[in-house]
Formats: C-alpha cells, structure tokens, sequence
C-alpha cells in the first residue's frame, strides 16, 4: 500500500509540473497584446511598455516560465491585473464558498440519489423504474442555465421565495447564509444534474451486485431483506459512487462558471472565467495549478479510499 | 461600461428649493427634470446602489497608468471631486455651486489662467488651498507618465510654471494659447485637489513636509500614495483617505468591491448630504442584478436595466421602481481601418463612405434596438444632452440619413455596378471623379467585414441590422465578434507610422461601444492625424487645423466648422449611441435628471418621501 502511494505520489508531481507548463504555453498563446487586453483603448505605446515591464511581460518566455516555477515554489502565485490583489489571496476567498457550494449540492445529490439507485434497483424493469429514470435523464439533459432561469423565474420572480443573488458584502463562509434564501436555488440547480449520475450508477451498481451469489446465499440463509441491503449490499454497491466522489473533488475546487454568474456566486468559476476574458494570465495560472492539483488530489483519494474499502485491490497490489 | 453617472449638481438648489415649496404646500415635490414626488422629505435612511460586472479597486484618485479600472472613479468622486465639476443639470458646462472655484480668468491671449478657490474646507476643518494645487501639480509633474488620465501634450506638461499670489489663488502660466472652453472643460476638469498638508508624506508614521517640491520628494510621495491607493484591506481605515473634500466619506470596504459611503459632516458645498448612508453592492452579471430587481427583493434602491430588458421595465414599476435614462458622454461608431490591405483603399474614398452612411437606418436602430433610448447619432456630437454644442446641422438630423436610392446612385456614379442584396464590383476603375478611385482594381468587390465586441444582445442585433440596410446597396458586410477584451487585445492604433503592422491588418470596420468626452465634445485625440485615439489612421489637414482651432483658438464659433467638417468627412461612420437607463425606488427622490459626464450618480441631493397620508 505504501508503494502503490509513493508511485502515485511521484506520478503527481510530474503530472502537476506538465500541466503548469501547458497552462503556461497555452495561456500566452491567446491572440492579442495582455497590455492592451488589460488597459484598453487608451493604451499608448509607453504605457504599454510601463504595464510589460511592471509585470516582466517583456521577458523572454522561457525566463518568464521560469520565474514563475520560482515565484510558485515559494507560495507566491503572482499579482492579479485586473483585482490588483495576490492571486492566492483570491483564490483563498473564493476556493472555501465553493467547497460550501458545491460540498453542499453533492450532499444533496448523494443523499437523494444514492437511495433513488437503490430504490430502482430494486424495482428493475418495472414501470416506477423507468419513470424515475426518465425525470431525472430529462432533467439531466437540461442545460444548467435553463434550470436556474426557470427557478428563478418561479421562485424568485413570482412567488418571491428565494433570493436569486447573494448578498454583495460576503466575505466570509459564513456570510453565505447571511441571507439563507440566497443559497437554496444554486445548490438545487448545481444538485439537478449530479442525482441523474449518482443514482443510476448506485443503480448499475446495485443491479450488479444483487445478482451475486453473496446476496442469494444471504436470502437463502433468511436474512432479513433490509439487513442484505444495508450490511451487504449497500457496501458493495457504493464502490464505484467513492470513484466518482474522488473524481468529483476539483468540482469543489473549479467552482461551477454557469451557476455562479447566474446567481452572482463570487466563486472560482466565476473568477476562472472573467480572467479568461480579461487576460489575466496569474489568475488563469493559479487556478489551474489549483484545480490540477485538486484533480491529481481526488484520484489519489479515489484509489486509497478504494484499496481501503475492497481487500481485493489492497491484496492485489501487495 | 460604468452603469451610473453623476447626477448633475446644479440641480440641488433646484431640489432644495422645491422641497421647501412641497413641504409647505401639500407635499408634492417637482423633483429634477419635472417628476413629481408626493411626500415630505425624510432625513436619514440608507439607499443600496447596484454596481455590475466589476468594482473599484484603487482609492488614490491620481491613477497610475497601469490601472484601467473605470469603477475607482465611482468610489472616490464622492469624497475628493474635480476642480472643475463637470455637468450643470443636464446641460454639458462646469457646474458653478458645485465647483471648487470661485472664478476661472484667461488673459494674456489664454496663456495665462488665475483660479480664485472658494473658502471651502477639508473634512478635518483645514482650508483648502493653492497649495492643494500645487502639491497635485508637483505630484503629476514628475509622475504624469505614470498617471492614467494623463493625455499627450496636456496637463501637466503643457503648464509652465505655477504662482500662488495667495492662498486661494492660483495662476497658471500655459505654455501657450489655449481656448478657454476647452480647456477648462476637458483639462481642469480631469484635476482633483488633494490634501497636501495631510498626504504630502512618504509613510503612514512619518511626518507631512514639503516632499513634493523636489523631484525625489514628489516621487516618494508618489509612489507612497500608489502603494497605500491600492492596498484594499485599509481603503475604509487608513487616516489618509479620512481626509476629504467631498460631500462623503468611505466608511466601509470590502474585497469583494461592496463598499459605503457616509457624509462628510464637515462638507463645505451647498449640497449637504440627506441620506445617512450610501451602499454599493456589487453583482457579476446584469443578469442577476436584474432577476434581483425583479425578485421584489429590498437589496437594491438604484439598479441599472441592460437595454436587452427594457421590456421588464413595466413589471419593475410595478415593483415600486421609477425609470430614468443617462446619455452617454461620447460618440458611438463603426470604425474603418484606412490602412487595412485592399479594404483601407476602398475605405479611404469618402463616396464610399457616404454611401454607407446612408444606408444606416439610425432612426429604426434607435426605436427598434435601443427601444427609443440612444442618442441618434447625428454626426460626431450627441444630440440629446449638451444641445450647445449641436451645430443646426446635427439637429436637423446630420447630412446622411438613411437613404438607400441615394447611396446606390452615388456607387453608380463613381464607377461600380450596383447590385442590391448582393455584392457591388468596381467597373470603372480609375482615379477620375466617375471612377471607382485610387487603388481601385476592376471586378474589386464592395466587402468588409466588421469585427465587434460579443456579449451585448442590443450590439448583435444593430450589427445584423447594418449588415441588412448595407446590402440594399450592395454592400456586402461579414459578421465576426470577439469579446472585448480580445477585440482590444488584437487591434492597434492603425496609422502611417504603425503601417503596416501585422495589428491593422486583421481588421476592416470595428464597434465596440463608443469614444468617451469630456464637456467640451472636441474631436481632439481623436480625429487629428496621428493621435493615439484614432483608431483608423483617418488623416485631413482641414480636420487638423479645425481641431486645433477648438484646441488652441479664441473662438467658440469655430466649434461648429470643425463639426460639420466631421459630419460630412466620416471619419467614423457614425452609430445611434445608446443610453443607460437606471430605475430607482419610487419613495427616493432628487435622483433625475442624470448628468452624463461624471462616473457615479450624486445621491448627496437625494431623500426618501415620507407617505403623505
């Protein structure tokens, strides 16, 4: 086990250090003049040449790469163009709302997919399986920003339930809930989509699992049906749902872009994106190298979890 | 695009005057351009203002140059404003109560500028004086080539020297003749005062002294200052932004650009603040700033509607808002590029021009895109504030408007086979006055493409229109958009000297928004061979001469030549300009009419009516 960690652990480093130099090469490659991007118009050449200068922009690239490998060992992401603030700063700020956020619409999915899997596994082939698969591969296939349109527009335009935005002084996690009606329809929108997943592999899963001949012998012993579900089945059939889950953590870490313009959640999504459109090349850099990590991270979680949870991996590698 | 502008302060006496007759008289206030507000005035509360899609993020009002950020206007107007205040009601003129001059004199053939300053007051009780000015003076002197608001050839470097004959008199020495409208329009109104006996230091424990008056000095206070202006965590905290001139004081700052205002008790204009607080709340997008609004939400008091929804105006009056419409200073346009490779030559004819002028339908664009709130954009000034400066010409709707017969006729008498709805060639080429023209080949194509900024529906939809109306004459127009910030980042200044840079030949026509002004609408460093702003390399020594007459000459009357000489010359081709429209609560008063120049709305001559039940 301690191996198998020590080589993914390796695999890592060397994957987070290839995605730092792709992000690097493809982000200065985007058409145009970052000075320009960022001063607009009113950008003369010599204020052109104070901004490169100011920000090494008129380095060579390689020298540039290698500054920031520098500026990055030492915990030191660069200064935002547009906010004028560190990047780790704003990454600090947003990264917390949205594992709140996104921590939140998963707890959510989970605890109402995992049991709806479950419950059309157990119904296979009926007609209540086929109809709860079809609400949630409809709403499934619905576009995000259509569902919170349509939320919105009901609750919050018409019935005036819900906040559609969130407060504009947040600065804090706790300040989300300053006003909890703000937080409702984002974390059922972002929810929608991931309980279609979550459900039908706890579905597959289950399926699979109740035709193993564990689950017929414990029938055939007269174990209770609800003792085979939680004790055998419910175990079995969650392994794949932990894969998932691992997978699932740079979602807490990117944020969700539609869902947080849409709500004016000032989230990681929202800042990868706005940076995108305005050049901002150390926000992009940042969270990129953040959201490489969170993924290289969730895998790893992934596999330890998996090799924990099933004796088979575990013996396997040994 | 900022959402608010400033209200006209002019408009406080207005206001206060009228109040006074309501409260007497049955408690109907004539607010503003006219709207009626019944109740009497309420003194306190807290109004929430919407700020969209961006939010200050540097307090020191000198700028540096790297620092694009049009919203830090919005958080420091209130509390340190400009020598000269720009907009008086809705009329395009320095304001006289709100100005922090008592009298403004040119003599010595406008070489020579004597500022009386009114006995006004900083908020820690010392006056304010010249040597306010010439500590701003001595600042930007050694620094302007850092400062945002610098223009080439402007203030500071186009001052000489600088004498204070006494504490409220500043004389400025121009280093040569220079119209007088202009430059107290355009140039003193870009200059603050700032507390010298309070900022002219170079670290926050050490002691004020008179820094600025050496080169070394000026630029440790500078760089001092520039440092402490961008450090958000103490915008609301440090002692220095304490020190104000204006009616508010910043009382609250976050990172997250949610920031308030509270008055200045010791404010010295004649527009004491109303209200106990002001909020700016800040949203990323228009669209959940406007699904806010209609949420029935008490979060915002003052929102801004994107032009796409207009159509939700009746349902946020029904929520209790009242509606108002900002014009935007400037001049919307097409651009053409006259140094692109084979669409520059055709560009540079100005038949070709007029041809296309006439094929814009701005009357429908402003009715059918713009839902009747743009500026019609007669010609290179707007119509629909600032009327003093609208030659009879624009008034009277510009020499082009829309007319397809006459835009295919002259094509046809300059040598091309008209071909609506499909694409016009050159059949005649040659340079005579019925060919096509210099560089000109035969079978050429009448095709450009405009390149324009994504993500505005209304843009989408009047590019689509003027790609329609241009087919009627056969010309042919192609569609790219970029987002704006690539747009900017892929195109140059495209002139003689940047020819032929790979930056100017990607690009035929360009929109993008529109070119901001000034009070005094003058075309300089705009259509002026070789100024940085213009875009498109247009170039006439009749327009040079024009614009340095408004620039450098006595006359006023030479406004209205260089005007029409624009109008009819096209350096641009010119667009309706859309406004800003804003809703406000319908229990808040003072809030119309908007003033057009300045980058916030003034909510110090603004109040809550209490019901008159």
């Amino acid at each position: 086990m301690i191996w198998l960690l020590l080589k993914r652990i390796g695999q890592s480093i060397a994957v987070i250090v290839g995605v730092m130099i792709l992000t690097f090469v493809l982000v200065h490659l985007e058409p145009g003049n970052t000075a320009r991007a960022v001063l607009g118009f009113k950008a003369t050449p010599a204020r052109v040449a104070i901004f490169n200068n100011t920000y090494g922009l008129n380095r060579p690239l390689p020298v540039q790469f290698w500054l920031y490998c520098i500026h990055v060992l030492h915990g030191n992401l660069g200064v935002s163009y547009s906010a004028l603030q560190p990047v780790s700063t704003l990454i600090a700020q947003r990264l917390p709302r949205d594992v709140v956020l996104i921590g939140l619409s998963t707890f959510l999915s989970l605890i109402i997919g995992l049991p709806m899997g479950l419950y059309q596994a157990l119904h296979h082939g009926t007609l209540k399986d086929d109809v709860v698969a079809g609400t949630w591969f409809t709403l499934y296939s619905a576009p995000d920003f259509m569902e919170a349109l349509i939320l919105i527009a009901i609750f919050c335009v018409h019935f005036h339930i819900f906040q559609p935005s969130f407060p504009g002084g947040i600065t804090t996690v706790g300040g989300l809930f300053e006003d909890p009606r703000a937080m409702v329809l984002p974390v059922v929108v972002l929810a929608i989509n991931n309980v279609a997943s979550y459900s039908q592999y706890m579905r597959s899963s289950a399926i699979e699992e109740l035709a193993q001949d564990y689950i017929r012998t414990a029938r055939a012993k007269g174990m209770r049906e609800r003792m085979i579900l939680t004790r055998h089945l419910l175990r079995n059939a969650l392994l794949p749902i932990i894969t998932i889950l691992g997978l699932s953590l740079p979602d807490l870490v990117a944020g969700a872009v539609i869902a947080e313009a849409i709500f004016s959640f000032p989230g990681m999504g929202l800042l990868f994106w706005q940076s995108a459109l305005s050049h901002d090349y150390p926000v992009l850099l940042g969270a990129t190298l953040i959201i490489g990590i969170a993924t290289i991270a969730g895998n790893l979680i992934a596999d330890i979890a998996y090799g924990i949870l099933d004796p088979r991996i575990r013996h396997a590698v040994a | 695009m900022r959402p608010f502008y400033r209200l006209t302060a002019g408009l406080a006496a207005v206001c206060l005057t009228t109040l006074v007759a309501a409260c007497a008289a049955g408690h109907t206030t004539n607010v503003g351009s006219g709207s009626v507000v019944k109740g009497q005035k309420e003194k306190g509360g807290t109004v929430t203002l919407a700020e969209v899609g961006a939010s200050p993020n540097f307090i020191f009002p000198l700028v540096p140059s790297t620092n694009s950020n049009g919203y830090n206007e919005d958080l420091t107007l209130g509390s340190w404003p400009y020598l000269v205040y720009s907009g008086d009601g809705s009329k395009s003129a320095p304001n006289p109560a709100e100005n922090l001059y008592s009298s403004l004199t040119y003599t010595d053939n406008d070489s020579v500028v004597t500022i009386v300053l009114k006995p006004w007051m900083w908020s820690d009780g010392v006056p304010i004086t010249s040597r306010d000015f010439t500590f701003v003076y001595n600042l930007l002197k050694w620094n302007y080539n850092d400062w945002f608001s610098y223009t080439t050839g402007l203030f500071p470097v186009n001052v000489k020297k600088v004498l204070t004959p006494n504490s409220h008199t500043i004389v400025l020495d121009l280093n040569r003749s220079w119209n007088p409208t202009f430059f107290t329009d355009d140039v003193l109104a870009a200059v603050p005062l700032l507390p010298q006996h309070a900022w002219d230091k170079t670290s926050l424990t050490g002691k004020v002294s008179n820094y600025d008056e050496t080169k070394a000095g000026a630029k440790a206070v500078w760089n001092f200052l520039q440092k402490q202006g961008g450090d958000m965590g103490t915008f609301a905290t440090n002692p220095l932004w304490k020190v104000v001139d204006g009616p508010w004081k910043i009382s609250q700052f976050l990172s997250s650009g949610y920031y308030s205002w509270v008055p200045n008790k010791n404010y010295s204009g004649p527009d004491k603040p109303i209200l106990n607080k002001v909020i700016w709340t800040p949203f990323t997008t228009d669209t959940a700033e406007m699904d806010t609004l209609r949420s029935g939400s008490s979060q915002i008091d003052v929102g801004y509607v994107p032009l796409n929804d207009v159509r939700q105006l009746p349902a946020l009056e029904s929520e209790g808002y009242s509606v108002a419409q900002v014009p935007s200073a400037g001049v919307a346009e097409i651009l053409p590029n006259f140094y692109t490779p084979v669409a520059g030559l055709l560009l540079r004819q100005l038949y070709i021009r007029q041809a296309m002028e006439y094929l814009i339908n701005r009357q429908q664009l402003v009715k059918t895109v713009f839902a009747g709130y743009a500026d019609p954009g007669n010609g290179p000034v707007p119509t629909i504030y600032g009327q003093e400066w609208d030659s009879p010409l624009e008034k009277a709707g510009g020499l082009y408007q829309y007319n397809p017969t006459k835009a295919k006729q002259i094509l046809a008498a300059h040598g091309w086979k008209v071909v609506p709805n499909g694409t016009d060639t050159c059949v005649r080429p040659g340079t005579g006055p019925t060919d096509c023209g210099t560089g000109i080949t035969a079978n050429e194509p009448l095709k450009f493409q405009l390149l324009f900024a994504s993500g505005t529906t209304s843009f989408d939809q009047q590019n689509a229109a003027f790609q329609t109306t241009e087919a009627l004459g056969g010309v042919h127009i192609t569609l790219k958009s970029e987002p704006f910030n690539t747009l900017v980042s892929t195109t140059g200044t495209c002139n003689a000297k940047s020819h032929p840079a790979a930056i100017c030949n990607d690009w035929q026509l360009e929109q993008y928004g529109y070119n901001e002004y000034g009070m005094d609408p003058s075309g300089s460093n705009m259509f002026n061979t070789d100024a940085n702003g213009n875009y498109g390399g247009y170039s006439s020594p009749e327009m040079d001469k024009l614009i340095n007459e408004t620039e450098y000459g006595p006359s006023s009357s030479v406004f209205f030549q260089y005007e029409d000489y624009a109008d009819q010359q096209l350096p641009l081709l010119w667009l309706p300009n859309p406004s800003n429209i804003i809703v406000y609560k319908s229990n808040l008063a003072g809030v119309t009419p908007l003033n057009p120049f300045s980058g916030t709305l003034n909510p110090e001559v603004w109040y809550y009516t209490k019901s008159s039940s």
